[in-house]
């Protein structure tokens, strides 16, 4: 069938219905790499499709590539747990989380594709005074710059998440939470198929299996890259090859304040109803759970990270024993729940916790990357502002606290206090 | 990789054992030393120190892609097990 991409409405699956097969077709559609591009992304997850749909959408640049080495969304963008929030607490991150909480809702409107974006709340809980004074600072910090932010006493938090039974006996008895109730979940593979969906329409060419191998410059600017398909001439080059930025920086001569860990994550077997909110829940001393339980029933967890450089995508037993241990914890009803499956993802993991986006060498490169674990919920925000910075060449205020050069100057965001290693338990 | 072999220990759980950052080269300076990172999908050198166990700082050298590791030694040598 050809025509234009239907858009998606109660009409459309109306006419499908009447039409049979045949109706619907690719959300994207195999295009032939061109010899030259504005823009080439290399990287087809959640911010290579976004910075790509937003350069076309915004910025008005017809002649756009999204090159990638495998399949759309095989990377991080359809590994993590799904979780949207904004609960940061310095004034350079929640801003920016906050915007994109607020693209978030408006997603599935602007995209035309329903991403599901399920504000269901996410829970911090807090086991000791010193956690809920932390809370507070965190809480005061988002509400002064208009973000939601609630911290809850344990009857307020009894109210909230009954199916937590906060006052049981525990190990570590919960005192209170700080909950965002904006945040919530979003269904993580529609957020990469809905931006390539949107992309292809705008005329984004999506390059599937190829792989950038090198970078051709000329005259200290760069003049396109070498790919597995042959050499592409690009205008600008952006890379947004998360999980992967460091052997970016090692392909350019440029070493980044960068290691790659993986994050683990798991779903148990799909059961009834049980758990309405996201719980993050950071026991003393050894180790860290998030719980949520996804729409088809799977109780989706994750916790630390792996804690050293690796890209096998498989993740340790012990931290997998861990997190399942924490989860168990903290409802113990799950106890005979069995675990489905479990994966990992590569996280490019920044000296300070925050990501980098910037010029990386050549004054027409581009990288955006090092979003540690919060990338997946970072997507709208840095595609819109990213497609800025390599559109224009200037850098956005939103974004202007992620450059490279803070590590040099001492500017750092460092929102853990944790010096500079990406990962202390 | 579930376990590392310490020069001292011999063959321990991977728990009892903190990974630092990868090697600097000699000639890098103090923010690079501090800052950055040496990449590599194919051969990492690392630091690690045996936390839960002699306390020794360990020179490790891994292929992260398979999880392979390919060698372990004392820092400036010596205490070979």
């Amino acid at each position: 069938m050809s025509g234009p991409e239907p858009r998606y409405s109660a009409w459309s699956l109306l006419r499908a219905r009447l039409a049979g097969d045949g109706y619907w077709r690719p959300l994207w559609t195999g295009r032939k790499l061109r010899d030259a591009y504005d823009v080439v992304v290399v990287g087809a997850g959640g911010h290579g499709l976004a910075t790509a749909f937003h350069l076309a959408r915004d910025h008005g640049i017809k002649r756009v590539a999204v090159l990638e080495k495998r399949l759309v969304g095989y990377g991080n963008v359809g590994r993590n747990t799904t979780i949207v929030r904004s609960n940061y607490l310095l004034p350079e991150n929640h801003y920016f989380y906050e915007d994109s909480l607020r693209r978030w809702e408006t997603l599935s409107r602007d995209l035309n594709y329903n991403v599901m974006y399920s504000p269901r709340g996410v829970v911090d809980l807090a086991l000791s005074d010193d956690d809920m004074s932390g809370a507070a600072r965190r809480g005061n910090a988002m509400r002064l710059a208009g973000i939601d932010a609630e911290l809850l006493d344990l009857a307020a938090l009894e109210r909230f998440c009954p199916e937590l039974e906060p006052r049981r006996e525990r190990r570590f008895p919960i005192v209170g939470a700080l909950l965002q109730r904006r945040g919530g979940t979003v269904r993580h593979d529609a957020v990469a198929w809905g931006y390539a969906r949107a992309a292809s329409a705008l005329g984004v060419d999506i390059i599937e299996d190829c792989e950038v191998t090198g970078v051709r410059t000329a005259a200290g600017t760069a003049s396109g890259v070498e790919t597995n398909r042959g050499y592409v001439r690009a205008d600008r080059i952006l890379f947004a090859t998360a999980g992967h930025t460091g052997m970016i920086g090692t392909m350019l001569g440029v070493p980044l304040p960068i290691e790659t860990h993986l994050l683990q994550a798991m779903v148990s077997e799909p059961i009834k109803p049980l758990l309405h909110t996201v719980l993050v829940y950071v026991f003393p001393g050894h180790g860290e759970t998030y719980i949520t339980q996804s729409d088809r029933g799977g109780l989706v967890m994750g916790g630390h990270l792996d804690g050293f450089p690796s890209y096998t995508r498989e993740g340790r037993w012990d931290r997998l024993e861990e997190v399942v241990e924490g989860a168990v914890e903290l409802l113990p009803q799950i106890g005979a729940v069995k675990i489905l499956r479990q994966w990992a993802g590569t996280n490019d993991m920044t000296m300070d916790g925050s990501p980098i986006v910037d010029r990386l060498r050549y004054d027409n490169v581009f990288v955006n990357a090092g979003w540690c674990y919060g990338g997946f919920k970072t997507i709208p925000a840095s595609g819109a502002a990213c497609a800025s910075l390599v559109a224009t060449g200037t850098t956005p205020d939103l974004i202007r606290g992620f450059r490279l050069s803070r590590f040099a100057t001492g500017h750092l965001l460092d929102e853990r206090g944790g010096g500079p290693f990406p990962v202390r338990l | 990789m579930t376990r590392l072999v310490c020069p001292f220990c011999g063959p321990r759980h991977l728990r009892e054992f903190e990974f630092h950052k990868t090697v600097a080269a000699a000639d890098a300076g103090a923010f690079a030393r501090v800052y950055e990172r040496v990449a590599s999908t194919e051969l990492s050198v690392e630091h690690w120190q045996h936390v839960g166990g002699c306390r020794g700082w360990l020179e490790v050298r891994r292929n992260p892609s398979t999880g392979d590791v390919l060698e372990i030694h004392l820092v400036g040598g010596g205490g070979e097990a």
